[in-house]
């Protein structure tokens, strides 16, 4: 059965969250995305990934930081939890088991002209 | 915050955002949107669009605030709470809960009740689609002369009946107008089919394009064509039942009036909201080959002209060319004008004069609306009453809700929660009551009511937003009150009810009684005027009057002298007479001409006509105050005498009625001397003032009625009798009767069934009043039963118990009556100013109906208070 769910795009958010590590917010997220992937990103969609990612006890959150730039609203930082980091080692681990089992002529392109 | 000169994003997508996003987000979100918004108004034009982009993309389920709230739980526990806590003070608190909910419920029966015969006199005409855009034409037909200036003229001085050329010369002359539609005024017609023979009334001539401007509900024949050929006749489902039973009717011959056989060709019903009706319709061409020239003569008056407009017209496009249209098509030998009335007008706002129906009349509507409106407040002031008195009891409730935390808002809601389950209770109770009440309406009303129409989810909704209107305006002063108490003075004991309390109760309970009175008083000021109505010395003497209706019919006309003289010889009969018509029926106006007083110049007038023979004045006793009446020995009077009524030498320029006797007269194409002139006698109604009236003599073709005199005990042996008088006589047609009296007073209906709908509705009021007096009096009694023991323990009498109790009303209602009497005279006095006829306002009306108040209300209380005086005061001593 599936023990933990984490979606592609959850996926990204989780990834993207510990590569900021300590820089982790809405903006700086959604740019890492943006410039690591080269895809776009619009806040709903990353705001809802966060809140939902934060139900599902995968994310925690901390408000902190009010700049002048964000007209004194907090910034809210997100870390990864440990239940989180079990999450993303499984996904990552059923991952690689499933490209083990590839048998190495199934991608050579040569063969696939059925 | 931002530095003055910088852009700020757009505020109403802020706003957005803040109001739906879930408070937990809402501001580092708003903080990210900030911040891409700074960094955007650097490199981007567009910074705020895409601020709302971001904004409207943040609008999705994980993000948007839940609509429960965030304390979904604990709300949904308490409104369960609510109700378990409303249901038990219902079933704990019977009688009190008894008394609201039937005052509730008959408050709310009486507004469903009134709404669905207000909402029947305001849908008259509205099942045509051409509703909007009908219109009819209103007629002044005025004295030879000056012209008044008709666009100050009043259009009471116009009238619906007018001739028939108007209808064909408009809709020639108007490219506005699409269809035109004439119908004459109702006759009664013999049907005979097989051997069934009835007389029929109103029956009319319509035009073909019937169909065209009313939506009738046609259930036979081709609307297109029905009403084309002449000699034929289109019968409403009744006519059709009644003589062709199950056989279809179509293409069958009734034989009209014993002659012509006329062919059926269509059934149509018209719907029973009509401002005006029928039996059957004969196609005008009919008419038009009997009397060909009164359809040129714009001076014959018996047509009804309905128009509808072409889309994109107006009808001020068409009044604005009246005068050219006049001009060019009207012969001038009187002054005559036109106007134009709206169809939505016809029933309820209508000024003109000869209408073809029944008319309604708005202030009737307003009078029955206020006294709907005033049963409700008057329920929904027991409820307050009664809720407020019994605070008492609530409030440890309250205090120890207080204590144990509940808000304030908890405890108004709960309070609201529990009128709105009283309410909802009482008007379960009342759709019964609207469902039994419904067909005693309509008897009083004497209408068909539809009720179909009330069953549509709008008034499903409207109603659950009607009963929690009345739960919350009922439970609102309650609920405000009660969730006002102080914890610590409740349960350290010394609470009493305020006297702020008492006092709010009071003029509340002087509110009901003023209203009270002021529908009482209106009940028995409209049953009097009514009364003195039937009772008004009219000028003449209808009662035990026969009226023997034959509708022209040739034969009887011819054998009119033989009929008359056969009645005569039966011993119950006193006089008989033929006239055209008699008091209470339709008549016709001419121009009449009468010679001056000073000049000795002809001048014409327009009064009623009555066609009458000799002994007419004699029968209905009516008095000459000059001259002499027709005779016999004056063989010439048939074609040369006139007898004006009082009013018409008055119009004549006579104040002095000898003075016209012997003046020449010219009236529809007779001339001769006025003979006489009769004490004026009213014919009409006594709404209005005794109009002008001329009395010619009745020739042959121009008389339709006998009155016959009776001086039976018993009217049916004698009517039997004159019937088989007549079937020897003139076989072919039956012998249709009716008392002139009670056709005359059939034009009081509208008034009397206006009584009856207001007294009714009236008596519920008090009775929902004296329901809330009755529950304050069990509560002040119970309140005061340990005094009541202590009296009686100290030697106090029960009168004197029951008079303790009794008096604090007294103040209240003698308060009350000192507010509502000047109110009730001034809108009775109005109600009255209606009548031309009318009773004075005495001190007796108020009287009479402030001592029923006064005596209703003690026999309520007596309920109680004579219990609570003759009760042993051990009883109430013992609990201590």
């Amino acid at each position: 059965m599936k023990k933990f769910q984490l979606g592609e795009f959850e996926e990204i958010v989780m990834l993207t969250v510990a590569i900021l590590y300590d820089d982790a917010y809405g903006v700086s997220i959604k740019k890492e995305i943006e410039n690591r992937l080269n895809r776009s990103v619009s806040v709903g969609a990353l705001q809802s990934a966060l809140k939902r990612l934060e139900d599902k006890d995968y994310l925690e959150s901390l408000d902190k930081d009010a700049t002048q730039e964000r007209a004194g609203r907090p910034k809210r930082y997100y870390k990864i939890t440990a239940l989180g980091k079990e999450a993303m080692q499984y996904t990552k681990e059923t991952r690689n088991s499933l490209w083990e089992a590839i048998p190495s002529v199934s991608l050579d392109v040569k063969f696939a002209t059925l | 915050m931002n530095k003055p000169n910088q852009i700020s994003p757009p505020r109403w997508s802020l706003k957005f955002f803040r109001w739906f996003c879930h408070p937990d987000y809402a501001e580092d979100i708003e903080g990210d949107l900030f911040e891409r918004f700074e960094k955007r108004t650097i490199e981007n034009r567009a910074a705020k669009w895409l601020f709302t982009l971001d904004v409207l993309k943040l609008f999705r389920p994980g993000i948007i605030k839940p609509i429960t709230g965030s304390q979904k739980l604990n709300n949904y526990d308490m409104f369960k709470n609510y109700f378990k806590i409303g249901l038990r003070n219902i079933r704990r608190h019977k009688t009190f809960s008894s008394l609201n909910i039937a005052g509730l419920s008959v408050g709310i029966a009486s507004c469903i009740l009134i709404l669905i015969y207000v909402n029947n006199e305001l849908s008259y005409d509205t099942y045509n689609s051409n509703y909007e855009t009908t219109y009819r034409v209103i007629h002044y037909y005025g004295q030879q002369g000056e012209a008044p200036d008709y666009t100050s003229l009043p259009t009471n001085e116009y009238q619906v009946w007018g001739n028939a050329p108007v209808a064909p010369a408009m809709q020639q002359f108007f490219p506005e107008i699409d269809k035109v539609f004439r119908f004459t005024s109702d006759a009664s017609w013999l049907f005979s089919y097989n051997s069934i023979t009835y007389s029929e009334s109103d029956v009319l001539f319509a035009d073909s394009t019937a169909f065209d401007i009313f939506d009738w509900k046609v259930i036979a024949g081709n609307p297109k064509t029905a009403l084309e050929r002449p000699n034929t006749v289109v019968l409403t489902p009744r006519l059709a039942e009644k003589y062709f039973g199950s056989e279809n009717p179509m293409g069958k011959s009734i034989i009209m009036d014993n002659q012509d056989p006329f062919e059926v060709t269509g059934v149509v019903e018209v719907p029973t909201n009509s401002h005006f009706s029928f039996n059957g319709l004969i196609s005008m061409s009919t008419f038009r080959n009997s009397r060909p020239q009164i359809f040129d003569s714009w001076g014959y008056v018996d047509f009804y002209t309905y128009f509808t407009l072409k889309p994109g017209t107006s009808i001020e496009q068409v009044q604005e060319k009246v005068p050219e249209f006049l001009e060019a098509n009207f012969p001038n030998d009187f002054n005559y004008h036109i106007k134009f009335e709206p169809l939505s007008d016809a029933y309820l706002h209508s000024e003109a004069g000869r209408q073809p129906g029944p008319v309604g009349s708005m202030g009737s509507i307003y009078i029955f609306t206020s006294v709907a409106l005033f049963i409700l407040l008057i329920a929904c002031i027991n409820f307050m009453n009664l809720s407020t008195a019994q605070s008492v009891e609530r409030a440890k409730e309250v205090a120890i809700r207080k204590t144990i935390g509940s808000h304030r808002e908890a405890l108004i809601y709960q309070f609201l929660v529990e009128a709105i389950l009283v309410t909802f209770i009482a008007s379960i109770l009342a759709a019964v009551f609207v469902i039994f009440g419904h067909s005693l309406l309509e008897t009083i009303s004497g209408k068909t009511l539809p009720i179909d129409w009330l069953f549509t989810p709008q008034n499903a909704l409207l109603a659950l937003g009607g009963i929690l209107f009345i739960g919350i305006a009922a439970g609102s002063y309650p609920a405000f009150a009660l969730s006002t108490f102080k914890p610590v003075t409740v349960l350290k004991g010394s609470f009493k009810t305020s006297s702020k309390g008492i006092w709010l109760r009071k003029s509340l309970v002087i509110l009901q009684f003023s209203l009270s009175i002021i529908l009482l008083a209106g009940a028995a000021v409209v049953s009097s005027q009514l009364d003195y109505l039937q009772k008004y010395d009219l000028g003449f003497d209808s009662e035990q009057m026969l009226a023997v209706d034959f509708g022209y019919d040739d034969l009887v006309q011819q054998k009119r002298e033989f009929i008359k003289q056969e009645f005569l010889k039966h011993k119950d009969v006193e006089i008989v007479s033929v006239s055209r018509a008699v008091p209470g029926d339709f008549f016709p106006n001419a121009g009449t001409g009468v010679a001056d007083p000073v000049s000795g110049e002809i001048v014409y007038k327009g009064p009623a006509i009555y066609e009458v023979d000799e002994d007419f004045i004699p029968a209905y006793k009516m008095n000459m105050v000059a001259g002499r009446n027709f005779s016999d020995d004056f063989p010439l009077d048939s074609a040369n005498a006139l007898i004006l009524n009082e009013s018409a030498a008055r119009l004549f320029g006579y104040p002095n009625p000898a003075d016209i006797i012997g003046k020449s007269f010219r009236q529809w194409g007779r001339e001769g001397k006025v003979v006489g002139v009769v004490e004026d006698f009213n014919y009409v109604s006594l709404h209005e003032d005794v109009e002008p009236l001329s009395l010619r003599f009745g020739t042959r073709f121009n008389v339709s009625t006998i009155s016959v005199k009776l001086k039976s005990d018993d009217f049916s042996k004698t009517i039997a009798e004159l019937e088989n008088i007549w079937q020897g006589i003139v076989p072919h047609r039956p012998f249709d009767t009716r008392f002139v009296d009670q056709n005359f007073n059939a034009q009081y209906e509208s008034d009397e069934r206006f009584g009856m709908i207001f007294t009714t509705f009236s008596g519920l009021a008090i009775f929902v009043a004296c329901l809330g007096l009755f529950g304050l009096t069990i509560y002040s009694t119970s309140q005061r039963n340990k005094e009541i023991g202590v009296r009686k323990v100290m030697g106090a009498s029960i009168t004197q118990i029951i008079a303790l109790l009794s008096r604090d009303f007294l103040t209240l209602f003698i308060i009350a009556l000192a507010i509502s009497v000047p109110l009730s005279w001034y809108v009775m006095n109005s109600w009255l100013d209606g009548f031309a006829y009318r009773i004075s306002l005495g001190v007796e009306v108020y009287a009479v109906s402030a001592l029923i108040t006064l005596l209703v209300a003690f026999i309520t209380m007596s309920f109680k208070t004579v219990n609570a005086a003759l009760s042993n005061p051990i009883e109430s001593l013992r609990d201590e």
